[in-house]
C-alpha cells in the first residue's frame, strides 16, 4: 500500500513542477554548502562543484546523468579522495568533508521523492556543520537564511500548486514560529561540552599575536592588524587612555638583540595598592597562548586564572576557545622590594656596554644621581633630541640599541622600550621590558573597550626602591597622542590619513559600533552560554536539578505552542468575530423586548421590524445597522467605525 | 445615474400600474447584462412591461411572435439570392435589435427555441459559416405561457437557466385594476413616452454594477444559500456554480439601485425568487413559495 502511494505521487509529479523542485533543492544545497569552501580542502570543494553541477545540467539534460557504475567509480574517487586529504574518517574536517562529499555523490540519484527528502535533511546537517568552524552572527543569519531555502524545497515538493515566493514565505512562517522554541530549548536543554574527538586530527588556525620574544621591530607586524584580541567590559568607570596598559609576557632577558622571558625565583607577593579598584569582564578572542591581557595591576581573580612572577595573567583553560574572565585591577599599587634572583634577572646585559653608551648614560647623569631623575634625564633626551616615531623604521645592523640611539634615531615602541631598559641597566638600575596592548577603542553604544592587534605595545618597567616596580612609557615621551588620545598612530602613520570629521565618517564609525556592539554581546551570551554559564543563570529562576529543567522545559515550551496555536487559530476570525460580537450584544439589548431575529432574516429588515416597535430610538437602530453594515459587507471599514459601533451599542438603550 | 434609475422606474409604474417589485426586478436584470423570462397566462402585462422598458431606455425595439410553425431563420435572417448582384446577400432577421421581445417563446418548436437561445448566449448570429454581431446592447426578453396550457412546448432546464430572472406578473389588485380601466389604453401612454436613460447611461451604469464590493460574510451567506439548495430534499437538484454567479451579479445590481456599494444579505435575498426559482423548479411558477425554505432556514450572520 505504501509503495503503491509513493509511486503514485511519481508519477503526478509533473515534469516542470519537478525541474522546479529540482531548481530549489539544487540552489539551496549550494548555498549551504559555499561557506565551507573557507576551510575544505580545495579538492574536495572542486568535487563536489563537478557534482553539483554535474546535477544541474542533468536537469535539463537527464541522459547526461550518470548511471550506476559511473556513481560506483565517482564513489570510490570520493573515498580516495577524502582518504587522500585526512588520512581517515575521524574529526570535524574529515566528517564534515565526508558528509559534503556524501551529499554532492547523493544528489547524482535522485529519481524518487524520498531522495528528495533524503538529500534536503543530508543539507540540513552540513548546514549545521557549518557551526563547528564559525559562529558569527553572521553566519548564524546566513545559515538561518539557507535553511529557509531548504524548508521551502520541502513546503514547494509536499504542496499541490507551489510558487517560488509562496514556499519561501510559508517557510519564513514555519521559521518563525518555531524561533521562540529554539530559543526555549537553547536556554533551557542541558549543555554538553564538545567531545574530545572532535577536535582530533585537525588542522589548528595559524594565529597572529603577540610572541613570548621582542626584538626591536617585531611588534610592527601587528600595528597593521584590525583582528579583535579582547574586549573588556567595565563595571564602573572606564580608567582613561593613559592608564590603559593591559599587562602581558614580561622580558627580562637581552642578547643585545632580542628580549626574551626569564624565570627567577620569587615568591609571589601581593602588592600594596590604593586608591578605587577597576573592575571588568575580559572577553578573550582565541589565542595560541594562555595569556590574558589585565590592566596593570591585576589583584582579584578566580581561578582558572593565576598570576605568574611577572604579575602576568594566565589561564589554565584552552586558549583555543572564546572565554572570559573577570578580574579587578588597582592603578596605584606598590610592589615592594625585589630578591637577590629578580634584581640580577632585571640588571642582566650582554657584555660590557660600549664607551659610548657609557658617555650617554654619564652625560643624563646616570651614574651620579637618583634614579628617577635618570629616568627623566633620559626620557627629556628622547624628546628634545631628533627622535622620531615611525613604524617603517631603518633596518638594524648588529647593535640595535647603538645604532638606535646615535645613528638612525627612527622607531617605535619596541625600540624606545628596548633601548631605556638598556640605559636603565647599564646605569645598574633594575629594568625590564613588558610588553602587551595599550589603549583600545571604547565602543560609545555597548560601553565597552575593544583591543585589536594594532593596539600592541611595548613598555619599560623600572624598580624603585621606594615604589616597587613603576611602568615607564618611553614611546610617550617621543609620541605622546599614541599614548593619550588613544589615537592609533600606527595605522595612521602608514595608510596617511587623519581622521576626518565629516559627518559621513562619524556616522560609519557609529554604525561600526553599534555593529561591534551587537558582536560582543552575541559573543557573550549566545555562544559563551556554556555548561557554567547555563547553571548560573537558572540558578537564578530556582532551577537546580534536571527534573526541575525538565519540568520547566516541558512548561515552556507547552506554553509556547499554546500561543502558537491561539495564533493560529483564532487571529483570522478576530476582526470579524468583534463585530458580530458588538452586534449580538445590541441582539440582546432588543431580546429584552421580545424582538429577536430570525434565522434568515437579515439585519437591515430586522432593524426595520424593530423601528415599528421601537419609534423613538428609530435614529439610534438605523446608525447601529447602518455602522454594522459597513463593516460587515462594506468595502473599506476602519477601526474607527468599530469603535463607534461600540459605542453606539454601549449607549443604546433599549 | 441614481435619479435616471429612480424617474425610469418611476415612469415604468405609472404605465405598469400595482407592480413595483417586477419592474424593479426587470430593471435589475438588465442593469445585471441579464436576460429576463415572464411567464405568465395572457393579458397581464407581459408585452406592455417590455415595451415600455424599451422605450424608457431608447433602445431599437422588435417583438417575434413565436408560432409552432416559426423556423430560425425567421428569427435570426436569411441569405436570399440578389439577382442584380448575382450574389447571396444576408438579410438580418429581427434578432438584431437591441431590445428583443420573444412573445409565447414556448408555443416554437425545440428547434427554433434553441435558435434564439444561442444568439442570446453567444450574442452574435452564425449564418452559412458567416458570423454577425448583435447590437450593443441586447436584451431579451421573454414571454412564457404556463405550460399546462395547450399547443405548448417547455424549455428544458438548461435552456431556461439562460435566463437570469423570471417573474411572474400576476392579477393586478383592485385598485390598480380600477386604475386599468379608468385610464387611457397602455399602447397609447407607451408611445409618448419619453427616454430616460440612453443607451450610453446604460451602459456606464451596468459597469458600474460590476464593480459593487461582495465581502467574505456575504459570500459565506451565498455559499450557505447554494449548499442548502444542494443538500435539502426540497429540490430534485441544487444550484450550479453559474447560479451561483447569477446570484451574486444580480443581488450587485440590486445593492446598485438600492444606491449602496456594497451587497448585502437583503439584496440577495430580494433576487433569490427570481433568480432562483426557475432554475430549482422549472415547471412551477410560485417562485417565492419555491424559496421560501431557503429564507427560513439559512441563517444571515
Amino acid at each position: 500500500m505504501k509503495i503503491f502511494g509513493s509511486v503514485g505521487v511519481v508519477l503526478m509529479m509533473k515534469p516542470e513542477l519537478d525541474k522546479n523542485i529540482a531548481i530549489f533543492l539544487l540552489s539551496s544545497i549550494g548555498l549551504i554548502v559555499l561557506p565551507h569552501v573557507y576551510h575544505m580542502p580545495i579538492a574536495v570543494f572542486g568535487f563536489f562543484c563537478l557534482l553539483l553541477v554535474w546535477r544541474f545540467i542533468g536537469i535539463w539534460k537527464q541522459h547526461w546523468l550518470p548511471g550506476k557504475l559511473v556513481i560506483l567509480l565517482l564513489t570510490s574517487f570520493g573515498i580516495a579522495l577524502l582518504y587522500n586529504q585526512h588520512q581517515g574518517i575521524f574529526g570535524r574536517d574529515a566528517g564534515t568533508n565526508l558528509f559534503i562529499t556524501a551529499l554532492g555523490l547523493k544528489l547524482l540519484e535522485i529519481k524518487t521523492e524520498r531522495d528528495l527528502y533524503l538529500s534536503n535533511y543530508l543539507a540540513f546537517i552540513v548546514a549545521a556543520s557549518q557551526f563547528l568552524y564559525e559562529q558569527s552572527i553572521l553566519m548564524a543569519a546566513y545559515i538561518l537564511l539557507v535553511c529557509c531555502v531548504l524548508l521551502a524545497t520541502l513546503v514547494y515538493i509536499n504542496s499541490s500548486k507551489a510558487k517560488t515566493l509562496g514556499a519561501l514565505k510559508s517557510a519564513a512562517i514555519i521559521i518563525g514560529q518555531a524561533l521562540p522554541i529554539a530559543v526555549a530549548l537553547f536556554i533551557l536543554f542541558p549543555r554538553v561540552d564538545a567531545p574530545r574527538w572532535m577536535l582530533f586530527n585537525d588542522t589548528h588556525q595559524a594565529r597572529v599575536g603577540l610572541s613570548d620574544s621582542m626584538e626591536p621591530g617585531s611588534i610592527s607586524d601587528l600595528s597593521m592588524s584590525d583582528e579583535l584580541v579582547f574586549r573588556v567590559k567595565f563595571d564602573g568607570a572606564v580608567p582613561t587612555p593613559q592608564q590603559r596598559y593591559w599587562r602581558g609576557p614580561v622580558l627580562s632577558h637581552t642578547d643585545g638583540k632580542r628580549w626574551t622571558q626569564t624565570t627567577f625565583n620569587k615568591p609571589l607577593r601581593r602588592p600594596v595598592v590604593t586608591g578605587t579598584a577597576y573592575q571588568y569582564t575580559i572577553l578573550m578572542e582565541p589565542q595560541d597562548k594562555n595569556w590574558v591581557f589585565a590592566l596593570d595591576m591585576p589583584i582579584v581573580f578566580a581561578s582558572p586564572l593565576s598570576q605568574n612572577s611577572g604579575y602576568q595573567l594566565t589561564t589554565l583553560n584552552s586558549p583555543e576557545q572564546r572565554a572570559e574572565y573577570k578580574v579587578s585591577s588597582y592603578a596605584d599599587y606598590n610592589t615592594g622590594p625585589i630578591n637577590r634572583s629578580e634584581y640580577n634577572a632585571a640588571t642582566q646585559l650582554p657584555g660590557e656596554p660600549s664607551d659610548k653608551i657609557k658617555q650617554l648614560v654619564a652625560q643624563l647623569h646616570g651614574f651620579d644621581s637618583a634614579a628617577d631623575t635618570f629616568i627623566n634625564q633620559l626620557l627629556n633626551h628622547f624628546r628634545v633630541e631628533d627622535f622620531h616615531y615611525t613604524l617603517t623604521p631603518p633596518v638594524m645592523d648588529e647593535n640595535p640599541v647603538e645604532s638606535f640611539l646615535f645613528k638612525t634615531r627612527y622607531g617605535f615602541c619596541s625600540h624606545y622600550a628596548s633601548a631605556f631598559v638598556y640605559l636603565m641597566r647599564v646605569a645598574h638600575v633594575p629594568a625590564r621590558v613588558v610588553t602587551g596592548y595599550q589603549g583600545g577603542e571604547l565602543n560609545k553604544v555597548g560601553d565597552f573597550l575593544e583591543i585589536r592587534q594594532a593596539d600592541a605595545h611595548a613598555w619599560a618597567e623600572v624598580w624603585l626602591e621606594s615604589r616597587g616596580w613603576v611602568r615607564v612609557d618611553p614611546t610617550a615621551a617621543i609620541a605622546p597622542e599614541r599614548i593619550e588620545r588613544n589615537i592609533n598612530l600606527n595605522r595612521q602613520t602608514v595608510y596617511g590619513f587623519e581622521a576626518k570629521n565629516s559627518p559621513a565618517y562619524h556616522w560609519l564609525r557609529q554604525a561600526g559600533q553599534l555593529w561591534r556592539s551587537v558582536d560582543y554581546n552575541w559573543q557573550r551570551w549566545v555562544i559563551n552560554y556554556d555548561n557554567k554559564s547555563q547553571s548560573n543563570f537558572l540558578s537564578a529562576f530556582g532551577i537546580n536539578d534536571l527534573k526541575t529543567l525538565a519540568y520547566w522545559m516541558i512548561v515552556v515550551i507547552a506554553a509556547i505552542t499554546a500561543v502558537l496555536c491561539w495564533f493560529m487559530f483564532y487571529r483570522k476570525a478576530n476582526a470579524a468575530d468583534k463585530v458580530l460580537m458588538i452586534y449580538n450584544r445590541f441582539s440582546k439589548k432588543l431580546a429584552k423586548h421580545g424582538l429577536v431575529r430570525n434565522t434568515g432574516e437579515g439585519v437591515k429588515d430586522f432593524a426595520a421590524r424593530v423601528k415599528i416597535k421601537l419609534p423613538e430610538q428609530a435614529t439610534e437602530i438605523d446608525q447601529i445597522t447602518a455602522v454594522f453594515i459597513k463593516l460587515r459587507y462594506g468595502r473599506n471599514a476602519s477601526g474607527e467605525d468599530l469603535q463607534r459601533l461600540k459605542t453606539l451599542v454601549g449607549l443604546f438603550k433599549a | 445615474m441614481q435619479n435616471a434609475i429612480h424617474q425610469l422606474l418611476d415612469s415604468a409604474n405609472q404605465i405598469i400600474l400595482g407592480k413595483p417589485h417586477q419592474v424593479r426586478l426587470a430593471l435589475c436584470c438588465l442593469l445585471a447584462r441579464g436576460h429576463l423570462l415572464i411567464e405568465d397566462i395572457p393579458g397581464v402585462g407581459k408585452t406592455t412591461l417590455a415595451h415600455t422598458l424599451a422605450k424608457l431606455l431608447g433602445l431599437h425595439y422588435q417583438r417575434i411572435q413565436f408560432t409552432s410553425d416559426i423556423l430560425p431563420a425567421d428569427i435570426l435572417g436569411a441569405c436570399v439570392f440578389d439577382t442584380k448582384n448575382h450574389e447571396f446577400k444576408f438579410h438580418p432577421g429581427p434578432v438584431f435589435n437591441q431590445m428583443v421581445l420573444a412573445d409565447e417563446i414556448n408555443r416554437a418548436t425545440p428547434k427554433a427555441q434553441s435558435a434564439l437561445l444561442e444568439a442570446m448566449e453567444e450574442r452574435q448570429v452564425t449564418v452559412e459559416g458567416k458570423t454577425y454581431p448583435l447590437p450593443q446592447p441586447f436584451f431579451v426578453i421573454a414571454t412564457q405561457n404556463p405550460s399546462h396550457q395547450i399547443g405548448t412546448f417547455p424549455l428544458p432546464e438548461s435552456q431556461l437557466d439562460r435566463f437570469l430572472m423570471r417573474i411572474e406578473l400576476g392579477y393586478p389588485d383592485h385598485h390598480a385594476e380600477r386604475q386599468l380601466l379608468i385610464g387611457q389604453s397602455r399602447h397609447k401612454l407607451c408611445e409618448s413616452l419619453p427616454v430616460q436613460l440612453p443607451p450610453e447611461q446604460l451602459q456606464a451604469i451596468q459597469q458600474a454594477v460590476t464593480q459593487v464590493y461582495v465581502s467574505d460574510a456575504l459570500l459565506d451567506y451565498c455559499q450557505a444559500i447554494i449548499k442548502f439548495t444542494r443538500d435539502s430534499s426540497e429540490y430534485h437538484c441544487g444550484l450550479s456554480p453559474r447560479a451561483g454567479l447569477a446570484l451574486l451579479t444580480a443581488a450587485k445590481a440590486w445593492a446598485f439601485m438600492d444606491q449602496r456599494d456594497a451587497v448585502i444579505p437583503e439584496d440577495l435575498q430580494a433576487v433569490l425568487a427570481a433568480v432562483a426559482g426557475h432554475r430549482l423548479r422549472a415547471g412551477n411558477t410560485q417562485s417565492e413559495a419555491i424559496i421560501a425554505p431557503i429564507l427560513a432556514n439559512v441563517a444571515v450572520h
